[in-house]
């Protein structure tokens, strides 16, 4: 059970998920009601000069609540008050998104947090001579922009097949509200 | 339609929507299967949101996204307004507009459940224009009430709309 004698300012809460994929996002267009055919049909999304299919704006909400359901053990130790976003960065098929929330201050039993949501892009893996010997999506399809190399955002790191060129960036910038019971 | 044009309907929309109810309202019928899927899109498995129809479930808060899109399209792509005496929609290319952002505000709310009947109305909070790149920004305020007239959430949804969309 958690408890509010339990929590500290700057303790983190996350989770990862490393699954989203074309089906899962026809699946979220299905149940979420959000038809437009820029997040499952790839022909349509680049039309619309996205360079492949996005996931919906909203989509990576769900991991947002989801993360404080389970930190209140599905409501069982507290209530979800309020959560906002800003949608600032596409997410992708492919993408590991990973969501943190971060406690801002504690008011009584009312719990503040900063949340994030931050976007891990693989774009290829290259071997000592530079040759590519796996692309991704991103490398695919030409997802990264000069912006995101002039912003920082693209970095190298060594993997076993060699070295991993990747993106990281925040797509979802945010706060949240807990009430808990005690 | 040029950067003139473009000013002029930025300025008229922030002089008259700020405040102003969209007529009508959404609605939306809670189905036990739709609230299922939902959840297992993000691998809840708890049985208090995709349990059993007959041992009675909620929906998961995630779900506020499936109602607040659906009144969002049906109120936003319906609502007028009169510019020089000439009727026009809010959104003269649907295409443009962006979902900036979004709040859902669960204080005092009900738990949602199958067969809750969603109405859904909304007003405009602020409207502004980032002149950098003309990007007009709207924040609209939602009410969603089930069948007794209570409050399930109370989203604000921050748009953005590009130029040539409004």
């Amino acid at each position: 059970m958690v408890k509010v004698v339990d929590l500290n300012v700057g303790q983190e809460f996350k989770n990862e998920f490393d699954g989203i994929t074309r089906e899962l996002l026809r699946s979220y267009a299905k149940a979420s009601g959000d038809t437009n055919p820029i997040h499952t049909n790839d022909a349509v999304a680049e039309r619309a000069g996205l360079k492949g299919i996005i996931a919906h704006g909203l989509f990576s909400f769900g991991f947002i609540t989801k993360l404080f359901e389970d930190l209140l053990n599905q409501e069982q130790d507290g209530k979800i008050l309020d959560i906002s976003v800003d949608m600032r960065g596409m997410v992708r098929c492919g993408d590991h998104l990973i969501t943190k929330a971060v406690i801002d201050k504690i008011e009584g039993k009312r719990v503040y947090f900063n949340v994030s949501q931050t976007t891990i892009t693989n774009v290829d893996i290259k071997d000592k001579d530079g040759n590519i010997v796996k692309q991704f999506e991103a490398g695919e399809r030409g997802y990264i922009t000069d912006k995101d190399i002039a912003k920082g955002l693209v970095h190298e790191k060594e993997v076993p097949e060699g070295i991993l060129t990747y993106r990281e960036r925040v797509a979802t910038p945010g706060t949240a509200v807990i009430e808990l019971f005690e | 339609m040029d950067d003139a044009e473009i000013k002029k309907n930025a300025e008229f929309l922030i002089a008259n929507m700020k405040g102003m109810e969209i007529p009508g309202s959404a609605k939306v019928n809670v189905r036990y299967k739709t609230l299922v899927d939902f959840a297992k899109i993000y691998g809840i498995t708890d049985p208090k949101y995709v349990g059993p129809e007959e041992q009675g479930i909620i929906a998961c808060h995630g779900f506020a996204n499936h109602f607040t899109v659906k009144a969002l399209y049906k109120l936003l792509i319906g609502m007028k307004l009169i510019q020089d005496g000439k009727e026009r929609p809010f959104l003269l290319n649907p295409g443009r507009l962006l979902h900036a952002g979004n709040e859902y505000n669960w204080e005092g709310c009900v738990d949602l459940k199958p067969g809750d009947k969603l109405n859904i109305t909304a007003k405009w909070g602020d409207v502004w224009l980032v002149e950098e790149n003309m990007i007009l920004f709207a924040k609209l305020h939602v009410d969603v009430k089930n069948q007794n007239g209570e409050f399930v959430c109370r989203p604000i949804v921050s748009a953005a709309v590009r130029p040539g969309g409004y």
